[in-house]
């Protein structure tokens, strides 16, 4: 199970204190979701437990933008996240087969300073076309539990009915989709278990929050076999042949 | 008031909550048990709350590093982890909760899961984005303090 975090220079704590902590609280590895910040991952790979993996988040006004961001990012980092907030971002997102991930499809940008989520707020929507779209170009649809867990009142229920919308869209599309609070500080983590108790509180069940967790370690097995040299299309690689029994 | 017979009295479960938050974080039992209530309240209302029944027990923080022991009903304790889990500040102080274990009683909980050592941070200058600035280190962890609040690190970040 991996938890994707906004490191510092974009979030409150670095990326070495997230991997610390993410250790503690049980998660595989974390995603370095990087908009400016800019870690040394093969120096924090060998020192912590948990794997760190390199991603880019594109945080863009417009499709035009993100475009560009999301070629330059493909060929540099591991995972290219971009983040939706409008419903022109999102659906350049799940239609663009480079994008593995669509951030926060409803609330759009987080902002590290800002201690109150509650101002935060897109316009974006999910409808039928864009997991349908989603899951033929294999782009997955994040589900943020921030504002589950960080807002109150109206704010949080407005947001609840949102993610059970798109569980229902998920799950008949068959569409991908990995789950996050996007955490901008160590404080705001939280366990899997205990994650995945909250999802069961809020109707989306236990099971399909674990299922999203994981989907972010089996995205970065994907992303990193491809991108090794080995590599030629899906199916076909370089080497020597397999061992028949 | 009388003893309730021992099969009609209720059974808990204890949850070991450890507490983490920026070093200038400062509040009591009572903050905690009230935020905690509120949380329990937000998510799941006064039914569930009051079915889940969540009281703090052993409490112990000081400098932004704690613990404390949760008590549930026997039978909630997954509703008792979301609550936990929803509780995202106390007394307007970011805090990183984490649940360390489930025993049946105080004792158990306390021995299995809580460690007993809380505060111990430290004071020193390091060196952060090419600044020397003040900072609490406890153990591999250094939270920098800044202009805008605390950052977290770890010693990797300034090796």
């Amino acid at each position: 199970m991996y938890e994707a975090v906004h490191a510092h220079p974009d979030g409150r704590s670095t990326a070495s204190r997230f991997a610390r902590t993410a250790e503690r609280y049980g998660y595989d590895g974390v995603v370095v979701r990087a908009d400016d910040a800019d870690p040394h991952y093969d120096r924090l790979r060998e020192a912590c437990a948990v794997d760190v993996v390199d991603a880019a988040e594109i945080v863009a006004p417009d499709p035009q933008r993100a475009s560009g961001a999301v070629g330059n990012a493909r060929t540099k980092h591991t995972v290219v996240i971009v983040s939706g907030g409008t419903n022109a971002l999102n659906r350049f997102a799940v239609e663009q087969a480079r994008v593995d991930v669509l951030a926060r499809p409803f609330e759009g940008a987080v902002a590290a300073t800002s201690a109150d989520e509650n101002d935060n707020r897109g316009d974006g929507e999910v409808n039928h076309v864009l997991a349908k779209a989603a899951s033929e170009n294999d782009v997955r649809i994040e589900v943020n539990l921030g504002p589950a867990l960080r807002t109150r009142g109206g704010h949080r229920v407005r947001h609840l009915s949102k993610l059970r919308q798109l569980k229902r869209l998920l799950d008949h599309y068959d569409a991908p989709y990995v789950v996050s609070v996007n955490p901008t500080s160590h404080l705001q983590l939280r366990a899997p278990r205990e994650l995945a108790a909250v999802g069961d509180e809020i109707g989306l069940g236990d099971e399909w929050i674990r299922e999203g967790l994981d989907e972010w370690g089996r995205l970065v097995a994907q992303n990193r076999e491809r991108r090794s040299e080995s590599f030629i299309a899906p199916g076909v690689e370089r080497g020597r042949y397999e061992e028949d029994d | 008031m009388k003893h309730l017979p021992k099969h009609l009295q209720p059974r808990w479960r204890y949850l070991a909550v450890g507490i983490e938050a920026w070093p200038d974080a400062d509040f009591d039992r009572g903050a905690f048990q009230r935020d905690l209530w509120y949380a329990a309240q937000n998510l799941y209302g006064d039914t569930g709350s009051a079915e889940a029944d969540l009281t703090v027990l052993a409490f112990h923080f000081a400098d932004g590093d704690g613990e404390t022991i949760v008590r549930a009903h026997r039978g909630t304790e997954d509703r008792a982890r979301a609550a936990v889990a929803a509780l995202d500040r106390v007394d307007g102080d970011p805090v990183g909760l984490r649940i360390r274990g489930i025993s049946g009683t105080v004792r158990a909980c306390e021995e299995r899961y809580l460690n007993g050592r809380t505060g111990r941070g430290e004071q020193r200058d390091v060196v952060f984005e090419n600044e020397s600035r003040p900072a609490v280190v406890r153990d591999a962890r250094v939270d920098v303090e800044g202009a805008d609040g605390f950052a977290g690190a770890t010693r990797l970040d300034f090796e």
